[in-house]
């Protein structure tokens, strides 16, 4: 609306200046790595950073879309704990369990998105505060069907987190498919045009008549789907889902949404920014390794970066 | 094809409108015209399906309609195009033109060449230059308007509503507007035009409807009303009696405050102006020509990239509200809820924050003090409210105007800047408010009053100062302000 | 709209609408009255000494943290990070001798890092217009991260008896950490209800621009709010690290979301500008009280985050609704 005349005309070079920040500090890294590890970039380890990342990835796929729409989704983190006792519980070593389990697992994924869209969309309330209630209620739940690891999967189920396809890993393949689709599906379909302009200007949004409810209900179902699918591949890798293993995507998830140039204000970014955001996490947990330097340390610049990404793409100020 | 008959509406504190009627017909440009705060944007909001009327009933094109959401109007036919436009400011020209309409191709897929084709076409219809891939955030008002306009002419529409549309643009563009105006007039379109500018509706509207007060006034063809009558239907009696006299020129004492080649915000292009002691000045000018950010440059609301104030003998490069405020300067903006009140807190709050320091004592506010000095406030201004303690958020536009005026009349000691001090606000605040302008002017204070209304500007102002594409375009006093030079100053380019 | 020349008594609420508007603005206290109520009806035990000054002694570390986090909602912010803020301080407290000796050194080092904190955090949100979320988030991390590299990942040491005092002890029944609150919360009540920088407080969240239009230093005034909150924060880690007595590196883990519910129960709106101290204390009061009836119900202790879970989400809807009407 009417704030437009204010805002910054180099917008444009910011915004595409995100993702080029993003693949600069990438083969800074790679080329650390070298410096630091004849081991660095050796075909195993490029394998262990794409199989490391795709939790990382699914999760913040979701999320992206959640904070274009100018929302977030702080349940995620809950909702893969949930979801990955509830594989590994029902599936509990039947191998003919498995699909029912998983089928079930994603439609849960899909309720609780509904769920919080519905709060968001008809009790008007933040989707900060409906998502940070919605997981605690999650967790709460997690809880009461199990203290500790619950069941297990059956063998062969980790060809998900350690399978190969083409010589690459299985994850990492239906990772970049994933983004892929998502991002055709943000560019070319209507929905995912809607999903910019409601994050853009939800009021504008509102008075052009543009399906905001659906879009929403639609975004927050992704989301949800997502943290499913995080949960699928988490208990893949781990054999047994447990109660507090999705603790911490949470607040990660969000971590290469903002590192890869999407505001939190909504409107702006994409999908490829976020996947290279995980990536330079990724990488860059992956180089400090190599260095030696502990994971503790790895927490504070795994900080500094998000302090760093959030002063670099902050929206110019409006001052009046 | 659209008839309202006995439309009320009410928020919390007002009632916007009352028995409202309005008929428009297929193929023709009908005006909707009335003081600001009549009731014309709530008239919009529920034609449009934002607002659903309390009482009344609306018929469109032979059959009752409800319109729960503006969606629904959307595709019964409705579009209007907001004095704020409803674009997206990140997404690009063609993206806006054609959003909610997507031009698709193979599966339903957004066909982003066709959609850029379209907008091109679209765009060369209007006869307009207008890059289809540029982000609308990066256009300039104008052309945003157009976008606007572009957008209009995708939907099948029926009934094309515009607010002020002409409020930021000038000369070709109007003539172009104009243009597209008739032709859609042609195919039978219902076109409601809402605009301030008087000689635009004689120009090309068919019939004319007044508002005032939230009420329906009159509905006449414009070929059997004129001007003065017009006026005198928006206004409910003769504007005369609103404005108080004039200063006797011999009481307009020595220059107070002057700003010199004042560049800011990209607005102001090297504007310098003086204000006397005593005098009511009105800024004058259109909407975008910069007046709204000279104001604030000289008050230290916007950076001043080039130019300086000079008041009680100390020239400021740098100006900032606190110091503007502590060389006497008070500034009451156009934007009332935005700029202005803090809308949650209640009148002695809103009345004192401008110098808060007055009523507290070792950094503790004295609440009492605080309160009592609201009282006389609220008695001297005649502001309705529950007391001291009532928020302003539940109160009426013209009582929140009241308490802001109350505000900087108590700080201001040598300039009051008034920005469309009668924005929103009813015929008898109007009246009050342009008697506080001439107290304080009475009082040696020099006041500067931005006004769009022109005959606000005629009865207020001992002189006017009209600005043009972010300069000072001339200056009239006494016999010499008129509407019609006002306008032509106001208007005319600038020689290269 | 109003000509009206006397002052509006339209708007005066009749008998009825006195009665609704009263419940509505006391809707909170009720609630809270009607839970203890009922928690005593159905559990004798829930009124007993013992209990009522557990519930205390957890009451004070919490109301410390929310009113900190009222000041930093009521600018437009939230505080994620004083969860990791009370849990560095606890470290600090343990990272000594354990004796007395230390508690001035201790006292200042955990000040110091909640003031410094709390600076990052407002410089952040006012000076580069990063959103409080991710500003708090971002601090949150590298604590968490210092601490950890700081301790090598497992904390040891104790506590100096002072702190144990300080945490966990009581005079005539009530717990010294209640007292160091509630003297807090009147400070803190009369700086924002009563003082100039308060009533900025106010201005400035309830509208940025009409606040730097009135020569007000908003950002100073934001930063102040995140500082008072990292203080505050730290300071709650002390007393709590004091309650606990050991320490590990989450003391305080779930007190960023708990004080957030809390405030917002207690009518402290996100969107800033409008809400108490004293209803941010309600809220806490709410929420300890609800925990501890869970537990005296024989409810499984899951449900303490279930409901918490969902009372959020009503109580942001209750004052949603209630803006809207």
């Amino acid at each position: 609306m009417t704030v437009i005349r204010t805002r910054a005309q180099s917008e444009f070079l910011r915004r595409n200046g995100s993702q080029i920040i993003v693949v600069g500090l990438l083969v800074v890294l790679a080329i650390v790595g070298v410096l630091v590890s004849d081991r660095f970039a050796s075909v195993n380890n490029i394998m262990n950073i794409l199989e490391q990342s795709v939790t990382l990835a699914i999760v913040s796929l979701g999320q992206t879309l959640t904070v274009l729409t100018g929302g977030i989704d702080l349940s995620v983190g809950s909702l893969i704990s949930l979801a990955s006792v509830l594989l590994s519980g029902i599936t509990n070593g039947d191998p003919a369990m498995v699909f029912p389990a998983i089928m079930i697992v994603l439609a849960l994924g899909i309720c609780v998105g509904l769920l919080n869209a519905a709060a968001v969309i008809w009790l008007k309330v933040h989707p900060l505060i409906v998502t940070l209630g919605m997981g605690a209620a999650l967790q709460g739940v997690t809880l009461l069907y199990t203290m500790g690891p619950a069941g297990k999967m059956p063998l062969g189920f980790d060809v998900l987190a350690y399978g190969r396809f083409l010589g690459l890993p299985v994850g990492a393949v239906i990772t970049v498919a994933l983004f892929l689709g998502t991002a055709f599906f943000l560019r070319y379909a209507r929905f995912g045009r809607y999903v910019y302009a409601i994050g853009d200007d939800a009021v504008g949004a509102q008075l052009m008549g543009l399906p905001r409810a659906k879009v929403l209900l639609f975004v927050y179902a992704f989301s949800g789907f997502m943290a499913a699918l995080t949960a699928i591949f988490l208990v893949s890798r781990f054999g047994v889902g447990q109660p507090y293993t999705g603790a911490n995507f949470t607040l990660t998830s969000i971590t290469p949404v903002v590192v890869g140039g999407t505001l939190l204000a909504g409107g702006r970014g994409g999908v490829i920014g976020t996947l290279l955001g995980v990536y330079l996490v990724s990488l860059l947990n992956n180089v400090l390794n190599y260095m030696d330097i502990s994971s503790h340390y790895q927490l504070i610049v795994q900080g500094l970066i998000v302090i760093i990404a959030v002063s670099v793409y902050v929206e110019k100020k409006r001052k009046l | 094809m659209l008839t309202l008959s006995n439309v009320s509406k009410s928020f919390p504190g007002v009632k916007a409108l009352s028995g409202m009627q309005l008929d428009v017909r297929a193929g023709e440009i009908h005006a909707l015209v009335g003081e600001n705060g009549a009731g014309k944007s709530t008239l919009t909001k529920i034609i449009a399906g934002v607002y659903q009327p309390d009482e009344g009933q609306i018929e469109f094109d032979g059959e009752i309609a409800h319109w729960a959401t503006p969606g629904a109007a959307k595709a019964a036919g409705i579009h209007v195009i907001y004095q704020e436009f409803v674009l997206f400011p990140h997404m690009t020209v063609a993206e806006n033109i054609f959003i909610g309409h997507e031009r698709r191709g193979a599966f339903g897929l957004v066909d982003h060449r066709q959609t850029r084709k379209d907008a091109v076409e679209l765009l060369h219809r209007l006869g307009v230059d207008i890059d289809p891939d540029r982000r609308v955030v990066e256009l300039s008002v104008a052309d945003q308007q157009m976008v606007e306009i572009a957008k209009a002419m995708v939907h099948k529409v029926k009934l094309l509503i515009l607010d002020e549309p002409t409020a930021v643009i000038s000369g070709k563009e109007v003539e172009l507007l104009f243009q597209r105006l008739q032709a859609l007039r042609a195919d039978g379109v219902g076109i409601i035009y809402i605009s301030h500018r008087l000689e635009e509706i004689f120009e090309i509207c068919d019939r004319v409807t007044v508002l005032k007060d939230g009420q329906f006034v009159a509905s006449h063809p414009t070929a059997e009303v004129d001007r003065d009558r017009l006026v005198s239907l928006m206004v409910g009696r003769d504007m005369q009696e609103l404005f108080p006299p004039k200063a006797d020129p011999a009481t307009i004492g020595a220059v107070v405050l002057e700003a010199r080649g004042v560049v800011a915000a990209g607005r102001v292009r090297g504007a310098s102006i003086s204000l006397r002691a005593g005098e009511v000045t009105a800024l004058a000018g259109m909407v975008g020509s910069g007046r709204t950010e000279l104001a604030l440059a000289i008050f230290g609301g916007l950076e001043m990239t080039e130019g300086e104030v000079v008041i009680g003998g100390q020239t400021f490069r740098k100006m900032t509200p606190a110091k503007a405020i502590a060389q006497g300067i008070g500034l009451l903006t156009e934007d009332r809820k935005g700029q202005g009140l803090a809308m949650l807190l209640d009148v002695a709050s809103n009345i004192t924050a401008a110098d808060l320091d007055a009523v507290s004592r070792w950094g503790l506010v004295d609440r009492r003090q605080e309160d009592a000095i609201a009282r006389a406030e609220i008695t001297a201004y005649q502001i309705a409210c529950r007391g001291p303690q009532n928020p302003v958020v539940t109160m009426s536009g013209g009582n929140q105007q009241k308490v802001l005026v109350s505000r900087w009349a108590r700080t201001c000691r040598k300039v009051l800047i008034l920005d469309e001090p009668t924005r929103g606000v009813d015929v008898g605040a109007k009246a009050e408010i342009y008697r506080i302008m001439r107290e304080m002017a009475a009082k040696g204070i020099a006041v500067l009053m931005i006004s769009s209304e022109l005959p606000e500007v005629i009865g207020m102002a001992d002189r006017v100062v009209v600005m043009r594409e972010g300069m000072i375009g001339g200056e009239l006093s006494g016999d010499q302000i008129s509407e019609e030079r006002i306008m032509q100053v106001a208007t005319q380019k600038i020689a290269a | 709209m109003s000509h009206a020349v006397e002052p509006n008594l339209s708007g005066m609420a009749s008998g009825a609408e006195a009665t609704r508007a009263w419940l509505q603005r006391y809707a909170l206290h009720l609630s809270l009255l009607v839970m203890i109520v009922l928690s005593a009806a159905i559990s004798p035990s829930f009124l007993s000494g013992g209990n009522v000054s557990n519930m205390l002694l957890q009451a004070a570390p919490l109301g410390m943290v929310v009113i900190g986090q009222v000041f930093v909602i009521l600018v437009r912010g939230l505080d994620l990070s004083v969860a990791s803020v009370m849990a560095t301080a606890a470290v600090v407290a343990t990272s000594f001798s354990g004796q007395d000796g230390d508690a001035p050194v201790i006292f200042a080092l955990a000040l110091a890092i909640g003031l410094g904190t709390g600076l990052v955090n407002g410089l952040l949100v006012a000076k580069r217009n990063v959103s409080p979320f991710l500003a708090t988030l971002a601090t949150m991390i590298v604590l968490q991260g210092m601490r950890s590299a700081w301790t090598q990942g497992a904390p040891s040491g104790n506590v100096p008896p002072v702190f144990r005092i300080l945490g966990s002890g009581a005079i005539y029944g009530v717990p010294y950490n209640l007292i160091i609150t509630a003297v807090l919360a009147v400070i803190f009540s009369v700086l924002l209800a009563k003082s100039t920088f308060g009533r900025k407080v106010y201005i400035t969240g309830g509208n940025p621009v009409t606040a730097r239009l009135l020569g007000i230093p908003a950002d100073g005034v934001t930063i102040l709010c995140y500082v008072i909150s990292g203080v505050l924060a730290a300071l709650a880690g002390l007393i709590l690290s004091g309650f606990v007595g050991i320490v590990d590196n989450w003391v305080g883990r779930g007190f960023e979301i708990d004080s957030i519910v809390a405030a917002v129960m207690g009518g402290v709106a996100l969107s800033g500008g409008r809400g108490t101290i004293a209803g941010g204390l309600v809220g806490a009061a709410i929420l300890i009280v609800v925990f501890n009836a869970v537990l005296q119900l024989g409810l499984p202790i899951q449900m303490q985050i279930i409901i918490k879970g969902v009372v959020i989400v009503i109580a942001a809807a209750f004052y949603m609704r209630r803006k809207a009407g």
